[in-house]
């Protein structure tokens, strides 16, 4: 008897202890993103001293919806920040269940890097976000943030902070005409440079004129690398949203674009440098002429059959393999243009149509949306702000863009270049060495994820774009034979000259506006993810359709569902608030 | 239920004693434990008052629009929308009664694995068949990628050698057969795992049953059957109680990773529509519209089912 | 029926039918780790199928180069181990509690338990209740919650139920308590259950990945499974990246490859087939002898 209440007692005890242990600690691990417990040092001591590195060790939490890692910032960054603030980075990556846990524990971690458009609005309602102009904070630390993002806090403190308080800064800030790509554009397309060459370079006018010539690629060369069929076309459907990506980048070759940059109009595609639009399923629009382009494409056999089932990586084997032959996004070329393939004068390169008018967006003195802003819970305003303030100086946003000097590139004759090893690192063919952490050069960079001052700018202090790959060094640095021979044949340097000099680029102005965007209501976000669904799922069908008839037939079905399931509602809440306000500005 | 054996005692003296304190020390001893299940099942549970809100994360409870039954009544609001939560529904039914009917195929794993005499290759197989469980759907994805693509694919090329066909077949971007196909996904990752619960049950069964019943001259199948299975039906039969209430709760990472624009129509199914819709654009309110409504019904579903038992044992499971 | 000594249709079929659904099981786990120790070329073409080709161990290396992977391979054991012993005790206990008819308000309090394996209060909530509780960067995070599962819980209880009873009497009788029963007696005659709760709930201890993602951004209290999957989440953040301004990325340089992936998903499951075998030896059939008679 004796022994069996020993027993249960012991055994509440243990539980009650473990209940009180947990309701105990929630005092020192109370809060989500917590400041390490390393970090000894108090705000009051860092007044002391103006050198930043001499101030105690900290470590930040940067929250950033864009990061892909969560964890201690390693590599090469982490050092060149250790070095010049004594700051420790803690990144904790987003996704939108996350924020969602963050904004509602009511602790954003010290910077808070892409919180999105309406939840950006709750945080600083929730008085989640610190106001720089308290305590003279951006006066006092901020002079590169005011000289070169100068309009952007403007704009940020008239669309959020009622035009005295400011609660962020605009990613991407730059100012200048002109398309803001980098020496590549977004958009392609670009085709396989040695078979089109072998065709002798025939003229392309309208989109659909790619069709025959990639024909006559795939017969001159049906089978790949390692021996399997070749086709024009390799699609995937793990990205899309309301709609298929793949189809939608026809409207882009068209000066059109998906929403128009501000407003969250995603079901309307927008004219970059005109106030026109069009809806999504338009029977003369864009995304139509998308579905049927490659409903064509498969009718000759150019669509690769799996492009239903295969996920992004599979494409992006399949391009490394030579399966594909024309690519949409520049971007999709990488895996197949090694060295070893162009040396042998194998590669992709820009083959642009008659017709085309690609979009791109201009530089923007406002910032883009992914807007970099500092947790009201931080208890080193004053540190954060003059990190954040070096981000936005030419020296900082040279070494994100580049990485440091010295070791990765460095002034030669007066103009920055790549070092040797620079060259190696950048390809990630060798590591990073050991003091600066080790590791790839890619992974080491800031791990954030978000750029401050546009890289295509050009940087006061070396006088060439902060953007490594649009150094003149780096252009004329051993060019292999493909973009040799790409560039006499297009007479110009890179595929931006071209677009530029040619004039089928449709730039996008800034746009500023004193009020932020209207919030999406609930109902239009749920109509429109019932219908996106449906939009979607006809859409690869229709791709796939075997005849004609079954084409227009599932285009038909396509659009009456998407309309009963309220089409025409989201279209007409995101047409008004474009003529409202991006409208309006492009038609003055 | 069997007889209780606080009542056999001897001495009349401790009887009281020791009976009334019984009642109630069993119940102090499970109490710290449900007090954590109160602290973490049931605390959670008051949000389930966003459902009739449009929850924005940030604010306080007040500062939201309150919005009373929407998010319920949006799953009916029209007729397409009605024949898409019946579409949704309709494919969830279908393939949770294809897994309550292949839940036997574990019971019938266990009873012939218990028939291998072999005891290596018994081990060997019961390890190598949990592997499937431990990949994660996508990788098993682009296992079956591999396996059925038609641009290489590993059936294909077989069938195309041996002349079977000319045109290679679509298998994944096909919506014939979609129900039984992820059913057969399911059962094979699942089974080599779920059998081990019932090999566990065997293992429990007194072997004096078993040594009875030889004597009685039962051959090899008379014994599987009249010792081997009644020996494991309770463990069956609570899972398939279990089973029939999470009937709606069919999971989503398969289907997720299987859906594509063709199979679709018939691959949605409840949990695959919730976070399309809602988990994905971030609507708070109306994927807790749906959370309550799940729960209900499965809450149902289990007294249901545990009723059901009662009449066909005669004993209920909970 | 004479032992061994003819080899039945019946052992024949078995066997076969259980040859083939191993192998069914094995190949695709043989098939991708062959992938992860052949050339990655000749892998990401699909050229691998039966046989390593260009046998390396670049991707091992590799993903044992990740930076924090032994303090993150502690904290796993040490959650997997600590929550699997509190889970199992706890459950057994528990089972054997509810399976007294005398227990005060017993089918309430386990219709109480039972019921919430079908409840969902959502992710805000329960992170918000686990903040309360100071779950956040905790590591008790990882243990106190889960030493209540109701299903294993079922488990033990509908064993007892269907176990003889008799010693628990006898022993009744002699004046035990219920601790003493349910160490001395209960305990290793409900062995073969506590060991398939033990394996459930290591699994799950082991594999568990979401209360890190959402609880946790101390680095030192991550899990093995959380460091290796973040690199599956370049995928979805690629999407992103690459269609703001894919123009200056280098997508060779930021994409994980699918070997890295394959590679990080071999890692996890090989520790778990090191120690399942040991688990089996609990499965013995007749084991029960011993327990009821010793």
């Amino acid at each position: 008897m004796t022994r069996r209440k020993k027993w249960t007692a012991s055994a509440v005890a243990m539980i009650a202890l473990l209940v009180f242990m947990s309701a105990c600690s929630s005092s020192k691990g109370g809060s989500t993103a917590s400041n390490s417990p390393s970090s000894t040092a108090s705000s009051a001591a860092s007044e002391g001293t103006d050198d930043p590195s001499k101030q105690p060790e900290i470590t930040l939490d940067v929250f950033s919806n864009l990061a892909n890692y969560t964890g201690e910032q390693t590599g090469w960054f982490a050092k060149v920040v250790k070095d010049k603030f004594n700051i420790k980075l803690n990144i904790i990556s987003g996704g939108q269940q996350k924020a969602s846990t963050l904004l509602a524990s009511g602790d954003l971690g010290d910077i808070a890097v892409a919180i999105g458009g309406d939840d950006y609005k709750d945080a600083i309602k929730a008085g989640l976000l610190l106001d720089w102009k308290k305590d003279g904070l951006l006066d006092k630390y901020g002079k590169d943030l005011l000289e070169n993002a100068g309009k952007s806090l403007e704009a940020n403190s008239k669309q959020f902070g009622g035009g005295t308080a400011i609660y962020g800064v605009g990613n991407s800030v730059g100012s200048g005409d002109g398309p803001s790509d980098g020496a590549r554009t977004t958009f392609g397309p670009m085709l396989r440079w040695d078979l089109y060459q072998k065709l002798g370079s025939p003229e392309i006018k309208t989109f659909e004129d790619y069709l025959p010539i990639v024909k006559k690629m795939q017969e001159l060369s049906p089978k790949s690398d390692s021996g399997k069929p070749t086709y024009g076309f390799s699609l995937w459907s793990d990205w899309d949203g309301v709609m298929s990506v793949n189809a939608k980048v026809t409207a882009q070759f068209y000066g059109y674009n998906e929403g128009d940059g501000f407003n969250t109009a995603d079901i309307m595609m927008t004219k970059a440098d005109e106030a026109k639009w069009i809806g999504l399923l338009d029977d003369d629009g864009y995304y139509l002429r998308g579905l049927k382009f490659f409903f064509e494409a498969n009718k000759m056999g150019l669509l690769d059959p799996d492009s239903l089932t295969q996920k992004f990586p599979d494409v992006i084997n399949k391009y490394k393999d030579g399966q594909v032959l024309f690519a949409q996004f520049p971007w999709l070329t990488d895996s197949y243009n090694t060295t070893e393939n162009t040396s042998q004068g194998k590669g992709f390169a820009f083959v642009p149509f008659t017709e085309e008018k690609m979009t791109s967006s201009g530089y923007n003195p406002y910032g883009s949306q992914y807007l970099w802003s500092i947790g009201s819970k931080t208890k080193y305003p004053e540190r954060v702000m003059q990190f954040l303030n070096w981000l936005y100086s030419p020296e900082g946003a040279q070494i994100a863009a580049a990485g440091p000097k010295g070791v990765i590139w460095d002034i030669v004759d007066g103009k920055p270049a790549l070092t040797e090893f620079g060259y190696k690192a950048v390809t990630n063919s060798v590591d990073m060495p050991a003091e600066y952490g080790g590791g790839k050069f890619t992974d080491g960079g800031f791990q954030a994820n978000n750029a401050t001052i546009n890289k295509s700018m050009i940087n006061p202090e070396t006088g060439e774009p902060y953007d490594y790959s649009m150094w003149s060094s780096y252009l004329n640095h051993d060019p292999d034979p493909v973009t040799k021979s790409w560039r006499e044949a297009m007479g110009a340097m890179t595929m931006k000259d071209y677009v530029v000099k040619n004039n089928i680029v449709a730039v996008q102005p800034a746009y500023f506006s004193e009020e932020a965007p209207v919030a999406e209501p609930a109902d239009i976000k749920q109509k429109k993810a019932e219908m996106g669904k449906v939009i979607k799922e006809f859409s690869w069908k229709m791709m796939f359709a075997k005849t004609d008839d079954e084409f227009a037939k599932l285009k038909e079905q396509m659009i009456s569902k998407a309309k009963g399931l309220g089409y025409d509602d989201v279209l007409k809440w995101q047409v008004e608030n474009y003529e409202k306000t991006v409208g309006a500005a492009l038609k003055k | 239920m069997k007889a209780n054996p606080h009542h056999h005692v001897y001495t009349p003296v401790s009887k009281k004693r020791f009976h009334l304190g019984d009642k109630y020390q069993l119940f102090l001893m499970a109490l710290p434990f449900l007090l954590l299940v109160f602290v973490f099942s049931y605390l959670p549970l008051y949000g389930w008052i966003y459902a009739f809100y449009d929850y924005r994360p940030a604010l306080p409870l007040s500062q939201n629009e309150f919005v009373g039954f929407r998010w319920f009544t949006s799953l009916v609001s029209n007729e397409f929308q009605r024949e898409e939560v019946f579409r949704v529904m309709r494919n969830t039914f279908a393939i949770s009664t294809l897994g309550l009917l292949t839940s036997v195929l574990p019971v019938i794993f266990a009873i012939f694995l218990t028939e291998i005499k072999n005891a290596p290759f018994k081990k060997i197989v019961q390890t190598l068949t949990t592997l499937p469980n431990f990949i994660s759907w996508v990788l098993v994805y682009s296992f079956a990628f591999m396996l059925f693509s038609v641009d290489n694919g590993f059936l294909n090329n077989l069938l195309i050698n041996m002349n079977v066909i000319d045109q290679p077949l679509n298998v994944l971007g096909s919506d014939n057969h979609t129900w039984l196909s992820m059913t057969l996904w399911g059962v094979w990752k699942g089974l080599g795992w779920g059998a081990i619960l019932y090999i566990a049950a065997i293992t429990g069964i007194d072997p004096e049953l078993y040594e009875a019943a030889r004597v009685d001259g039962a051959n090899r199948y008379r014994l599987m059957w009249h010792v081997t299975v009644p020996g494991i039906i309770p463990t069956f039969f609570v899972l398939l109680v279990l089973g029939i209430a999470n009937f709606i709760n069919s999971g989503f990472e398969q289907y997720f990773v299987f859906k594509n624009a063709i199979n679709m129509e018939h691959i949605e199914v409840l949990d695959l529509y919730v976070y399309n819709i809602g988990i994905e654009n971030n609507n708070f309110g109306f994927a807790t519209a749906v959370s309550i409504l799940k729960s209900i019904v499965s809450l149902i579903l289990l007294f249901a089912a545990n009723s059901m038992s009662k009449l066909v044992r005669g004993e209920g499971v909970i | 029926m004479g032992k061994n000594s003819k080899i039945s249709m019946f052992d024949v079929c078995n066997y076969t039918i259980f040859a083939l659904f191993t192998l069914a099981c094995f190949f695709p786990f043989y098939y991708l780790f062959i992938n992860t120790i052949s050339n990655n070329d000749l892998s990401s073409r699909g050229l691998v199928m039966y046989f390593p080709k260009g046998f390396h161990l670049t991707n091992y290396i590799q993903v044992f180069k990740i930076p924090g992977l032994a303090d993150a391979t502690i904290v796993s054991i040490g959650r997997t181990v600590i929550g699997t012993v509190l889970t199992v005790a706890a459950s057994g206990f528990l089972g054997y509690l509810f399976s007294k008819p005398t227990m005060w308000g017993r089918k309430f309090w386990y219709r109480f338990l039972i019921a919430t394996m079908y409840f969902n209060a959502g992710l805000i909530p329960w992170f918000l209740i686990m903040l309360k509780l100071g779950m956040v960067n905790n590591f008790l995070a990882y243990i106190v919650p889960g030493i209540v599962s109701p299903f294993f819980i079922i488990l033990v209880k509908t064993f007892i139920e269907s176990t003889p009873i008799s010693l628990q009497e006898s022993a009744q009788i002699d004046g035990a308590g219920h601790m003493t029963i349910f160490w001395k007696i209960v305990m290793p005659l409900i062995t073969p259950v506590l060991a398939t709760i033990a394996i459930f709930s290591a699994i799950g201890q082991w594999n568990s990945i979401q209360d890190t993602v959402f609880l946790i951004t101390d680095s030192k209290l991550f899990t093995l499974q959380f460091i290796l999957y973040r690199y599956f989440q370049t995928a979805t953040s690629l999407a992103s990246l690459l269609q703001a301004g894919g123009g200056s990325v280098n997508l060779a340089t930021i994409q994980t490859a699918t070997s890295i992936r394959t590679t990080v998903s071999m890692v996890v499951v090989i520790p778990i087939l090191l120690v399942y075998p040991f688990f089996q030896r609990y499965y013995v059939k007749g084991m029960m002898i011993g327990a009821v008679k010793g």
